[in-house]
């Protein structure tokens, strides 16, 4: 990116940030960090009302800026211990890894699967936390908000419990499992009307008695084998299936515990821990893309599409040269690209600034 | 204030009601020698205790509490504070194992410890359960009934999720700038009873270089030396690694005797039945159960830190640097 191009990024970030929605919980108590050319140069500035923070960013305009998921009594002083800690929100992250430059857009979709499955499932289902926020990283990911009251106490090694929770660290689903009672070895196991992992576990094993019987016994395929086993289970029964032997049973429904945990994205246990933690602000522009950070209802996350909802509103076209190949991306919602080296287009601002913040295309000078 | 309610404050004497009780007292030094004793006890990991005193014996014995906190708080020595919140909480855990449930609800409440009974056991909010049980294995959240932030305890768990409330609230001593001149003297007194070993030499032994160690070790022993109180299996992960790469049973204790429960006699029988025993290193993936991975090395087991070229260290601690610096 040459000058000429980055004081026209600066000029669309600063008239965007005019607008911007920039509500933040708790900003005077937040420490906030900025960058220029990368996430954070400077870092231990605060903010005392949301319009103060809206002047700097229309003025100094960085490509990054990033708040505290902690909550201080002295958001700028220095050292940390002098800010005097007062508790911190509790923050989940998201990322994607991917080969090449563009490599992790078409994979965003996927990671919203198990988004889903984090907020609902162990969020506000096992932990029960309910003041929920979600967010677009920017690029590629997304970030989860908690500012339950009750939560915010909780220090860095109780935060590395739940990631750990999450990602089933130290899981062992033969756990769940006991023998004994009656006469008969009588197998007990999880009721799908439990919580956490053993309610989990148990609903996913009747939906693969269902689904494909097969995938844990042939006599399964017997519907009335199949019902005699769910009926079982639905008691916290597991004796009652084709099965000899339990502990053989056990084994063969190993591929079901695999399914239980988040663990195709890493919840990134740095940031849930570590409280001295800088996340980008919601609703700021990420500076490598141009994209929103934009923040969305939990209830919205089926329709929420990045490439569509997170860029920045513009009207107007400019006209760029691509500087590399780029692959086709669903661009606000409209097929775009794949575009040539040296290939010459003209473009909304938006979509253009994309290209120009990934070092992909240079704006024509007239 | 009757003699049920000054008996609840000899045993518990970190609560409102142990402070009510000693208010019109004036610090002697009987009560400061006390203070003294009391500490002392900690460090030889004394926990009986007794309320069979009589009248104002028992206002001494609460009062002699307030001396150690203030000894502490004017030496700030985290080892010896570390030890004396261990100690006062396994007292108070005593006390708790032979008190009625109406007596545990009273004390449990002081730390926002409340439980609401389901089919005779216990549930109780998630975040309380985090912030005071003990990170051990057995009481890992993965290996729980949890439901809508309600996490499934027994009445066992429940008193020592009390010892360690306790714990945590007498660690934290206020500092004592200018302490009257009984608890200087009796802090003086405290310091030269002590053998020179015991206080904490934070040394190395020879032969351990803190930086030629995988993160998860450099970690544990940084925790270590700052007297933090690590739980069994990282205790005993430690062992079996300084074992694995030379180190002798003495400088091992010697390691140890940081810890705040430390008891010499304890700590060497333990490490000789481990080099007798021959117990292997857990591997990364043990580790990672256990809650102490920090890094991502990628090498199955921590040993083969040292199997590793210095670049390739360095880059696995860029990358812990890292991801602490990344903000996306």
């Amino acid at each position: 990116m040459d000058e000429s191009d980055r004081s026209l990024m600066t000029k669309i970030f600063s008239s965007y940030y005019s607008q911007a929605e920039l509500e933040i919980v708790g900003i005077e108590q937040r420490e906030f960090g900025v960058g220029f050319s990368r996430k954070i140069e400077s870092r231990h500035l605060a903010f005392a009302h949301p319009s103060e923070l809206r002047n700097y960013l229309m003025n100094n305009t960085p490509f990054f800026v990033s708040h505290s998921i902690s909550y201080y009594e002295h958001p700028a002083a220095t050292p940390m211990e002098k800010k005097i800690w007062m508790g911190a929100d509790l923050v989940f992250d998201l990322d994607l890894h991917a080969e090449g430059k563009y490599g992790a857009y078409p994979l965003l979709d996927k990671v919203k699967s198990d988004l889903s499955r984090l907020v609902t499932d162990f969020i506000k289902g096992d932990f029960g936390c309910k003041d929920v926020m979600l967010a677009f990283s920017g690029n590629r990911g997304y970030h989860v908000h908690v500012r339950d009251k009750d939560f915010r106490v909780l220090g860095g090694e109780e935060r590395r419990e739940l990631v750990d929770y999450i990602m089933g660290n130290g899981l062992n689903y033969r756990d769940f499992f006991s023998e004994g009672g009656d006469k008969i070895a009588k197998l007990h196991g999880p009721r799908p009307d439990e919580g956490g992992y053993r309610g989990r576990f148990a609903k996913l094993a009747l939906k693969a008695v269902q689904d494909d019987p097969s995938s844990i016994h042939r006599g399964l395929k017997q519907e009335k084998a199949r019902d005699v086993f769910v009926k079982g289970i639905m008691e916290g029964n597991w004796s009652a299936s084709p099965v000899k032997k339990n502990s053989e049973l056990i084994e063969r429904l190993a591929p079901i515990a695999k399914m239980l945990p988040v663990a195709s994205v890493d919840t990134d246990a740095g940031v849930t821990q570590d409280l001295s933690k800088l996340i980008r602000v919601p609703n700021s522009i990420h500076g490598d893309t141009g994209l929103i950070a934009k923040v969305f209802d939990a209830t919205e996350l089926e329709r929420f599409e990045p490439l569509r909802d997170a860029l920045m509103p513009a009207s107007q076209e400019i006209r760029v040269r691509f500087l590399e190949d780029v692959p086709e991306l669903p661009l606000r919602g409209e097929a775009t690209g794949p575009f040539k080296k040296d290939e010459e287009k003209r473009l909304n601002l938006s979509i253009a600034s994309f290209y120009v913040l990934k070092g992909s295309a240079t704006i024509i000078k007239r | 204030m009757d003699d049920k309610e000054l008996d609840f404050a000899v045993k518990y004497p970190f609560t409102d009601e142990a402070r009510k009780a000693i208010a019109g007292i004036t610090l002697t030094e009987s009560i400061a020698d006390r203070g003294v004793e009391r500490i002392k006890r900690a460090l030889e990991g004394d926990m009986r205790a007794s309320v069979s005193l009589r009248g104002s014996d028992k206002e001494e014995s609460i009062a002699s509490f307030a001396a150690s906190r203030m000894i502490l708080g004017f030496l700030r020595n985290p080892f010896l504070t570390s030890r004396f919140a261990v100690n006062e909480a396994k007292i108070a855990h005593g006390w708790l194992d032979r008190a009625d449930e109406k007596e545990v609800d009273a004390v449990a409440r002081i730390f926002g410890i409340a439980t609401t009974p389901e089919k005779g056991l216990m549930l109780i909010t998630l975040p309380v359960y985090l912030r005071f049980s003990p990170r051990s294995v057995d009481y890992r959240i993965t290996n729980r009934r949890l439901i809508r932030g309600m996490v499934e305890i027994t009445y066992h768990e429940k008193k020592r999720l009390v010892e360690e409330a306790v714990r945590k609230h007498v660690e934290r001593i206020p500092l004592v700038k200018d302490p009257p001149e009984l608890i200087k003297q009796a802090g003086e007194k405290l310091l030269d009873s002590l053998p020179k070993t015991q206080a904490g030499s934070g040394k190395l032994p020879s032969g351990a270089k803190v930086e030629d160690h995988p993160p998860c070790v450099e970690r544990l022993m940084e925790s270590m030396r700052k007297h933090e109180n690590l739980p069994h299996q990282a205790r005993y992960f430690l062992a079996t690694y300084l074992m694995a790469i030379g180190m002798n049973d003495d400088d091992i204790v010697q390691l140890f005797s940081d810890a705040p429960d430390f008891k010499e006699k304890i700590t060497r029988y333990q490490v000789t039945q481990i080099r007798k025993r021959a117990y292997s290193v857990p591997s990364c993936a043990t580790t990672l159960t256990y809650g102490l991975c920090v890094a991502v090395c990628r090498i199955g087991s921590p040993l083969n830190w040292h199997t590793l070229g210095k670049e390739r260290k360095s880059l696995i601690k860029q990358q812990m640097a890292g991801s602490m610096e990344r903000v996306d």
